[in-house]
Order: structure tokens, then sequence, then C-alpha cells
């Protein structure tokens, strides 16, 4: 059984109602955990593609907050693992408990707000009870309904983020008011003294209707306009243009500097900042790929290291030799880098797709892709097998962490969730230990007739699900779909 | 082909491409040597021809354009230019050109902002930064240069794809009368409009002080499938303009008087054809004599969308053409003698 009691301030509470309406911008839900010293509210959007992480301090954010759990009983519904306890509950019904509370011209503002929570297995009922302390002596008691979950957390390693930049969300948000309302991605990358940021749409139009393909808008500013800025020159990396509005929008409520870290294309980026005992973290997904006629043709020589970057993570080769039915818990991964693992996936029937020369008919996949010109380049990528580079290899790739700690390697939850921080210990991990295949060995040597066999077999459904989706999701989302449907 | 050139006054073409985009998306753009047109005909509703001496909007010395056959048409989204002009609120310096990317044409906007920062973007950190390195994290006061590029894509129309259109020929006026501020019929207007449409699917349409006349649809076109509800704007030769609405439940009418009826131009018409003039022959009527009435039926909404232009503050010659026209001659500020910078709105009168 576990109790949650804490109280808010009225700008805390204000604090809070900016959350969750940025949260919102994410999922229909939040995940609420709480843990001795702090409480996360997380969002997933439905692609998984971002993850939205607040976590606020006990000390700082709260008036007072009190923690309970009792191991020895098994939850009922909510979820109480090791020392914390969490579940989820529907934003609209909980920003409609805060909406517009915070009026001080009104009598009868709110002037504390309680939370409780207990959960007691011999209750059936999931109750989240907030109650409103308002002027006049008026409480207003609200119950809502919440739902266990299974929580699971981005990694991103900060510290083997190779750029970083960090901004005003005022002077992001000038940027962004140039874009045009239906954009959909935000391409950045920079050039000498400047970081252009530029705004495009990968919808496919029919010829005929010139008029209405997107207007592509670039602003470039100049780096001093930022606090920090260390980023690669000429390095493309896209994200979603809502992620990243909803992230200024709030970081612009919060009054927080905004920081941005990431390595590379197709690795995620995070947008982080803090304020008043809150730590704000946005986990997004990047694309690499920036076709020709959507951005500047510099793409492709922004990989000067490209055979030492473009070793594929470990996770890949893991997650397809990855049992099936060990897997509920990977299709909350997001793809690996997507175009070289997703290749077996695209609906090649033989094996010899799988083998990494295949990777050459689709030399349009610039920046991530080989650069066939390169000299320094086999036209066999064959090393794609090879051993890891020291440096290279541990790639902070957009994992899935169901501990919930910030900041550890060692997943502590094997009871509670057997698979999952399995996986994602290897993942973190050099792939010789794991993976039982000696990385320097060809794919088709490996792979058993069965499991190519049954490869095939989802395929076709996979496919399927491909072109249902083709017209709403970029090129990248739709992979990271694609792992999902398969395993 | 070439076209590229320095804007000006962006606020003015940003409002004109505004107001012109109320009207209709699909703009066809003619850029000429001394002139600059933007037509939009719309499948329904009115249809607006402007004329623009390119120095109203372009930069005259650096205005450029090649084209074998004098001009170059173009067809664009309004909507997305007047956006993308947006971004050339504030700035030093905004270029326009034609340009194209991977064999799609493209207008492309070029705009540097340059804008004076306090030394920081910095929220609250006071700490130097002297020493560190001068290109990343500049914390003293200086100009702040950001380039923007706007690329619209356009569709290039052959000069025989426009040949066939033409303007409207319509009769001469019944009634030419100088509009009140386009505020205030606009308010009026709406207000009358969403009065009338409370009661939608009941309203008649009906007219308030005439009997229909026996001319009723001798040219008017008949798009009355359109349910939404019907103004009735009519004027006469001695500076009075009325805008009423009926229904089955009210009858509401504004009267303006004292306003102009101008003068038509004397160099382009003679002394015995001016004294024929329909025009001529309404002045003859007494004010208070119905007859010398001219009056259109238009639709509210449309109309609405109509005196969109008035955010260029322009001044408005209503040229009515009794039940069957209404055309708005609308000259922006600065060019009311020249008569060059001109929109010309044609609306067509619903029949009863």
């Amino acid at each position: 059984m576990s109790s949650l009691t804490l109280s808010l301030a009225p700008p805390a509470l204000v604090r809070l109602h900016d959350v969750l309406i940025c949260l919102s911008k994410f999922s229909d839900t939040v995940a609420i955990e709480a843990e001795h010293d702090l409480l996360r509210l997380s969002a997933l959007n439905s692609t998984k593609t971002a993850f939205a992480s607040f976590v606020c301090e006990k000390e700082v954010f709260f008036e007072t907050y009190a923690f309970n759990v009792r191991k020895d009983i098994r939850s009922s519904s909510g979820s109480t693992a090791g020392d914390r306890f969490y579940c989820q509950i529907l934003l609209k019904t909980l920003l409609s408990v805060f909406r517009g509370r915070v009026d001080r011209n009104k009598d009868t503002a709110v002037e504390r707000c309680d939370m409780e929570l207990q959960e007691d297995p011999q209750e059936t009922e999931c109750r989240l009870t907030i109650k409103m302390i308002c002027g006049l002596g008026v409480i207003k008691s609200y119950k809502l309904t919440y739902e266990p979950a299974s929580i699971q957390h981005a990694v991103f390693d900060k510290g083997r983020a190779t750029n970083q930049w960090t901004a005003d969300p005022r002077f992001l948000k000038q940027i962004i008011e140039h874009f045009s309302l239906s954009a959909e991605q935000l391409d950045i990358y920079s050039d000498s003294g400047k970081a252009v940021f530029t705004s495009f749409t990968t919808k496919i139009m029919d010829g005929k209707e010139v008029l209405k393909y997107p207007v592509h808008t670039s602003v470039a500013a100049d780096k001093r306009d930022f606090e920090e800025i260390q980023i690669e020159d000429n390095m493309h990396i896209a994200i979603n243009l809502k992620d990243f509005k909803a992230v200024v929008a709030h970081a612009e409520t919060a009054n927080a500097t905004v920081t941005a870290r990431y390595t590379q294309p197709c690795k995620p980026l995070q947008l982080a900042y803090d304020f008043e005992g809150v730590n704000a973290e946005f986990t997004i997904m990047t694309r690499g790929e920036v076709e020709g006629e959507t951005a500047p043709a510099s793409s492709r020589v922004g990989m000067p290291q490209l055979s030492q970057r473009h070793t594929p993570a470990p996770i890949s080769l893991n997650r397809m030799n990855t049992p099936r039915g060990a897997t509920p818990n990977t299709q909350m991964l997001p793809p690996p880098p997507r175009s070289r693992s997703i290749r077996p996936l695209n609906g090649s029937s033989t094996q010899e797709h799988l083998a990494p020369t295949a990777v050459s008919d689709r030399p349009s996949a610039s920046s991530v892709s080989m650069d066939y010109d390169s000299l320094f380049v086999p036209a066999d990528d064959d090393r794609q097998w090879d051993e890891m580079d020291e440096q290279e290899e541990p790639q902070d790739i957009l994992g899935w962490d169901a501990s919930g700690r910030q900041d550890n390697s060692e997943p502590t939850l094997q009871e509670a969730e057997p698979d999952f921080p399995k996986i994602a210990d290897t993942r973190r991990r050099p792939p010789k230990d794991e993976m039982g295949v000696p990385p320097t060995q060809r794919m088709s040597q490996v792979w058993e007739p069965s499991r190519v066999g049954r490869v095939q077999l989802t395929l076709s459904r996979f496919e399927g699900l491909v072109s249902s989706i083709e017209n709403v999701s970029s090129q990248c989302f739709r992979s990271f779909r694609s792992v999902r449907s398969v395993y | 082909m070439r076209f590229r050139t320095h804007l000006k006054n962006t606020r003015t073409f940003s409002k004109l491409t505004a107001s012109l985009s109320s009207l209709g998306k699909v703009c066809w753009m003619r850029l000429e040597y001394d002139v600059v047109r933007f037509t939009i005909i719309p499948d329904q509703g009115t249809q607006v021809w402007a004329q623009i001496p390119v120095s109203t909007i372009f930069d005259e010395e650096s205005y450029q354009i090649e084209s074998n056959s004098d001009a170059i048409n173009i067809e664009i989204n309004v909507a997305v230019l007047n956006r993308a002009l947006r971004s050339t609120f504030g700035a030093s310096s905004s270029q326009l050109r034609l340009t194209k990317k991977d064999k799609m044409p493209l207008l492309a906007l070029t705009v540097l902002t340059t804008e004076w920062t306090e030394g920081n973007m910095a929220l609250a950190t006071d700490e130097e930064q002297s020493g560190q390195s001068d290109v990343v994290g500049d914390r003293r006061a200086r100009e702040r240069e950001t380039w923007i590029t706007q690329e619209i894509p356009i569709k290039i129309l052959h000069e025989s794809a426009v040949e066939g259109l033409h303007e409207p020929h319509c009769p001469d006026p019944d009634v030419h009368i100088i509009l009140p501020g386009l505020a205030q019929l606009k308010s009026i207007s709406d207000r009358f409009t969403k009065l009338a449409s409370t009661e939608k699917g009941r309203q008649a349409g009906v007219v308030a002080n005439d009997a229909p006349s026996a001319s009723a649809g001798a040219g008017a076109t008949a798009l009355s499938t359109n349910s939404a509800p019907k103004l009735e704007l009519s004027a006469n030769m001695h500076g009075k303009l009325r805008l009423a609405i009926a229904t089955d439940e009210l009858r509401i009418a504004s009267v303006w008087s004292g306003l102009v009826n101008p003068p038509l131009d004397p160099a382009h018409i003679t002394q015995e054809q001016y004294s024929q003039l329909p025009s001529e022959r309404m002045r003859g009527v007494g004010d208070n004599d119905e007859s010398g009435w001219a009056k259109v039926r238009i639709d509210g909404k449309d109309w609405s969308r109509v005196l969109s232009v008035g955010r260029l503050s322009p001044k408005v010659v209503a040229c009515f053409i009794n039940e069957m026209a209404l055309v708005l001659y609308v000259y922006l500020p600065g060019s009311w003698n020249g008569e060059e910078s001109c929109l010309t709105y044609y609306i067509n009168s619903f029949t009863t």
C-alpha cells in the first residue's frame, strides 16, 4: 500500500497547470510517478518519438510532500515497484480541474491545493483526490480515476551529446514565428557563424497542386544570439516542429533558458531546462535524412566521419535476434538508426537482402546512408559489422528505461519487469556479451532459416500498416512504427 | 525569365495580400515593367482586379524583370504570400525574386532583420562571460542580424494561359458615390448580416423599401443557391447611401447622407456623352424620389470579405448598376490623383 499526499501553493498550481498543458501537446495521458523526494510527470507521444518529463522536487515545488510505501504488499492497480508508485491519468480530466483556478481577483480564488492518493489493495477504486482550498471557506473536491501503467523513460545520456546549444525561449519563439502554421518538420544546422532553422513539410503532393506545396522557411540566426552553442557545422538534424513549439511555448511561460543536446541525425535530441524546482526534459527523436529538394545539399558533406559514425548501434542487431516471445516491451523501443537496420524489414524476401550490400539499392538516403561519392567509403560497407569503435559505440539511442531513475546505469526492476530491464541493459553495453553474435559476422550467416521465415510472415502485415500510415507520417516516423508493428 | 526586386512598404504589401486572400487563395500575379497586377477570380463571389504601380510596393531602383512577353505571369497562393510577408515586418531589407529549386519555380523572399539587442538573450545570468569564445554567447549590446528565407511555391503561367482572362465589361453606372469609412460600413454590415443569420432558413431576402422592380433579373446573375443573408445596398446621386436588410421578422436600414458623387474624368468622355450617362439622368431625379436610387443585393459574408480591404484605408468609389452589379474602385492612399493604385471589385447582384 502506498500513499501520496502533497499540497501546492497557488504559484505552483499555475506552474502545474502549465506543465499539464505542455504534456497535453504530447499525449492524452500523463504518467505520474511518486518517489520519496520527487514527483515525476511524463508523457510519451503515440508515435513514440517524443517523451516529455517534468520532475518536481519535493523541497522546492511543493508546500508539503509525503510519500509512503509498504513494499510487502503487492499493489492492486497502480503499480508499486521498489519505492516508487506510478499510475497514469487522462490529461483532459486533470486539466479541467486546474483550469482557471488561480484568479486572484475572485474572493474564492484557490489558496491551496491538496492532493491525496491512497492505494490500497482492498480498494477496488483507484482515486486521486484533489482538494482546492479556496477563499471564503469554499473547498472544491475532485476524485479522479487513475489507471495502472507501465511507465518507461527515454534514455538519454547527456555526457555523450556532442552538440549543444542554449538559448532564450523568446529568441526561439521569434524564429518559430516565421514558420508557416502548417509546417511539420524543423531542420537545424549550423554554417560558419550562423545557426539555421528551416521548417519544411514532407507531405507527398500531387504534382498538379503546386500551390499547395508547403513553404520552406529558413531562419539564419547569428550564433551569438545563443547563450552557448557548440554544434558541428553542416550537420542537419530534423525534429518535429510541433514538439519544438510545445517546448518553447512552455519554456517561455516558465522563463527558463532551453538547452538542446544531441549527437547526430537519427539519434535522439534532448531539450532541457529547469525552473522553480522543476526539471523539464524532452527527448525527441530526430530525422537525419533530408531530401535533396527540402534542404540545402550540404547534408552529405556534414558527416566527415562517416565510417565511424555510421556503425550501427548494437541495439539493432540485438533486437533482430531477440526471440519474439521475449519482446512485449520491445515494442516500446524506438527504431534503430533508420537506413540500415530497417533494411531487412522493407519487404525483401530473400536472405540476401539482409546482407549489408542491399543498402546500396537505396542511394538516396543521403546523410545517414553512405556517401558513395566519398573516397573514403568502400562500395560494400561491410564495416558496419565491424567491431565497434569504443568512442562511438555506446550511442545514445532513444531507449527506454523502466526504472525511472535519471542517472542509473543499472536497472533495478528485474523482479517487477523481467524483460525490459534486460533489454535496456544490453543496449547500453558493448554488444559482444549480450548478442551472442560476433559483430564481425554477417547477418546472413547467423540468422536461422526459421527466424527469417518469421520475419517474412510479419512483413506482409507490416507493409499494409506502412501504406496506411504513409500519408500522416514522415518517413522516419514511419520506420518507428514499423518496428512496433513487426515485433 | 528573371524577376528580382527589393520590397518597400511591406506593410502595404502585406495588407494588400491579406485583403486579396479573403476573396480567394489562388491569385494571378502579373509582373509588368510599370505595374504589378493581382487578380483573383473565385468560383463564386466577388472577383478583384488590382493594378499596383511598381513603386508602391517594390523598390524601383532594384526592380528587374526580364521576359519574352514583357510580363511574367505567376499563379500564387496569396494567403501563403501574405503569411511569408509577415517576416518582413521591422526588417532592414527584403528581397523578392523568382528562382527555381529542383525544377520547381519559387518566389523566394529573403529578409534581413537587424534589431538592437540589449546585449543578452540571457534571462538571469549576470556573470561576466569575458574571456570566453567571442563567437558564442556574446553578451554585449550589439546589432542582431537574422536572415529569413521564405520559399513560396508558384506556377508560371504562359502568356497563352492568361490571354482569355479579361476584366468584366459593365454598363455605365447608374449611380457612383464615394463610400463612407469602411470600418463603420463593415461593422454595420456585419451586424446586419449577423442579425439576419440568427433566423436563418426563414429569411426571405425580400427587400425593405421597394416593391421588387420589374427589371429584376434583367442581367443579374442567379447565385441564389447561397442561403446567406442578402444585404441591400442602394445609393442615389444626391450623396445618399442606404444599407438595409429584410427578413420576415425584421427590417433594418441605415442611411448615410452628405456623401460625394464624384465627377467623372472629363478627359475620357465628351460633353455630349456625359449628358447621356445614366448617372446624369439619375442625378436629375429628385432627392426624395425612390426612382433615383440604384440598388443591388449582395451576399452579407461576401461583402464583409470585400470590405476587409478597409485595412488599407483607401478611398472607395462605388458604382451601382441597378439590380445588376456593384463595382468598387478602391484607391490606395497616396495614389488618389494618379489613379494608378487601384483595386477593382466586381460584385454581382442577386435576384430577389
